[in-house]
């Protein structure tokens, strides 16, 4: 039985990356953070989220192969500057 | 206009982790860029934001009332309510279960929540216990008890602090 | 990845005008790598790709003298490659859909619903088997390089749009305004997008840590 006065879990973690992007309307944010003071279960995963765009911000790219590098030289030295 | 706030050990915000320096006038944008307020507690919303330390704060500038606190563009934090601790906080635990117990433990449907009360209770979950308590409320009598139940916890923490009294 | 500071970003940029290699060899050095990641997102192969890249660059040279500075220089030179390849990727018979509405993979919710307690219980839709804290594992560090891995293997199993919106938020670290602005998507589908990307890269980290 679906009540009022509440968001469940299901919700909050459908709205944890609008609650994350500041898009959430001012009465919908209050009600997600009123939900994580009693639900260690939905503030657990919100840290979870927290971490894994941690982790993904940690990623390094490989560097461009050399031929490709040589390339791009080369266009520039065709370019001309306006 | 004097209201309350929840803290987090070292007078840190739980959401913005910010933290807040004693008897300064903060401005909202400084404590949290996005949400452009200083949020506080009225005595009626105390038990929906129950966490380690409690303050007393000043709030100035236009005050917005949401559903479940006020939003000011500056606040300071005045002083800390000392008699708030995990002591505290455990007695206004018994409390709700007591309450609950009472008007619902011998309900068919209702008297679980006592159960789940006590088993929150026993691992330290006390906003997790008031929340269950105001839901069988809920259960039994729609949004309004909802609203009474939390009311009462409210009038509990008012009472045994010594909230509210000029 | 930091961009330079914008005193910096202006000196490199009156290089490029100025046909200063030194300026150009250090934003190849800064940008290229991210640009052929996400380049790789759109195309079919790593040698696209890379034309992509060299293409987007002499769409940088070709219009640096028009660069006015209203975005960073770093946002700029992205939507053209992410232009660049778009153009690439219809030519390849790749279009990517990046509004969000319909036809996406499963698209149930972020999380199996049976982790979540039924509608006949005392609390329908909470946590049945709550999320359990990943700090306490030591010996599966989230610092470690298999971690790093896991992501990186995982972004390459999401759908396109859906890698390229999370590559370029949190790998690249774009705000949403400059995805929006170099996909040319609204903020919705950007948000849905980048919710449904990392709900499963959550949910792969949560595997990897059990």
């Amino acid at each position: 039985m679906r009540l009022d006065r509440e968001l469940t879990c299901i919700e909050v973690v459908e709205l944890v990356t609008a609650y994350l992007e500041d898009a959430l309307g001012g009465a919908e944010r209050e009600r997600v953070e009123e939900h994580l003071v009693f639900c260690d279960g939905c503030s657990t995963y919100l840290e979870q989220i927290r971490q894994t765009i941690a982790i993904a911000g940690r990623l390094e790219p490989e560097d461009i192969p050399a031929a490709l590098q040589e390339k791009l030289l080369a266009a520039f030295r065709d370019w001309t500057p306006a | 206009m004097i209201a309350y706030k929840f803290l987090e050990n070292g007078a840190v915000s739980p959401f913005a982790g910010f933290r807040w320096p004693a008897d300064e006038w903060v401005d909202a944008a400084a404590a949290d860029p996005c949400r452009r307020g200083i949020h506080a507690c009225r005595i009626e919303d105390l038990p929906f934001w129950l966490g380690s330390e409690l303050w007393e704060i000043e709030l100035d500038g236009e005050v917005v009332v949401q559903q479940r606190k006020v939003v000011a563009p500056r606040g300071r934090l005045l002083r800390r309510v000392a008699d708030w601790n995990q002591a505290v906080l455990a007695e206004f635990g018994a409390d709700v279960l007591a309450r609950t117990r009472t008007r619902f433990g011998a309900v068919a449907d209702l008297s679980g929540y006592v159960g789940d009360i006590q088993i929150h209770l026993a691992s330290g979950r006390v906003p997790l216990a008031a929340f269950a308590a105001a839901r069988a409320a809920e259960r039994s009598g729609g949004p309004v008890e909802y609203e009474r139940e939390r009311s009462r916890q409210a009038a509990w923490l008012a009472d045994r602090l010594g909230l509210g009294a000029v | 990845m930091e961009a330079p500071p914008p005193v910096e970003e202006r000196r490199l940029v009156d290089g490029l005008r100025a046909g200063d290699e030194s300026a150009f060899t250090r934003l190849v050095h800064e940008y290229g790598p991210s640009m052929l990641r996400v380049a790789r997102m759109f195309v079919s192969s790593r040698a696209v790709a890379e034309e992509v890249v060299q293409e987007a660059w002499v769409g940088v040279l070709n219009g640096i003298g028009r660069f006015e500075g209203r975005s960073s220089l770093k946002t700029w030179i992205f939507r053209i490659l992410t232009n660049t390849a778009k153009t690439r990727a219809v030519r390849e018979g790749r279009s990517i859909p990046f509004s969000a509405l319909g036809g996406e993979d499963e698209e149930g919710g972020a999380v199996d619903a049976d982790r979540f307690l039924g509608d006949d219980t005392r609390f329908p839709g909470h946590w049945a088997a709550p999320p359990q804290r990943w700090e306490a594992q030591p010996e599966r560090s989230l610092l470690s390089s298999e971690a790093l891995q896991l992501i990186e293997r995982e972004i390459a199993k999401l759908p396109p749009n859906q890698a390229i919106v999370v590559t370029m938020r949190d790998v690249e670290g774009f705000d949403a305004e400059e995805v929006r602005n170099a996909l040319d998507i609204s903020e919705t589908n950007q948000r849905v997008l980048l919710h449904r990307a990392r709900t499963k890269l959550r949910r792969a980290l949560e595997e990897y840590l059990k």
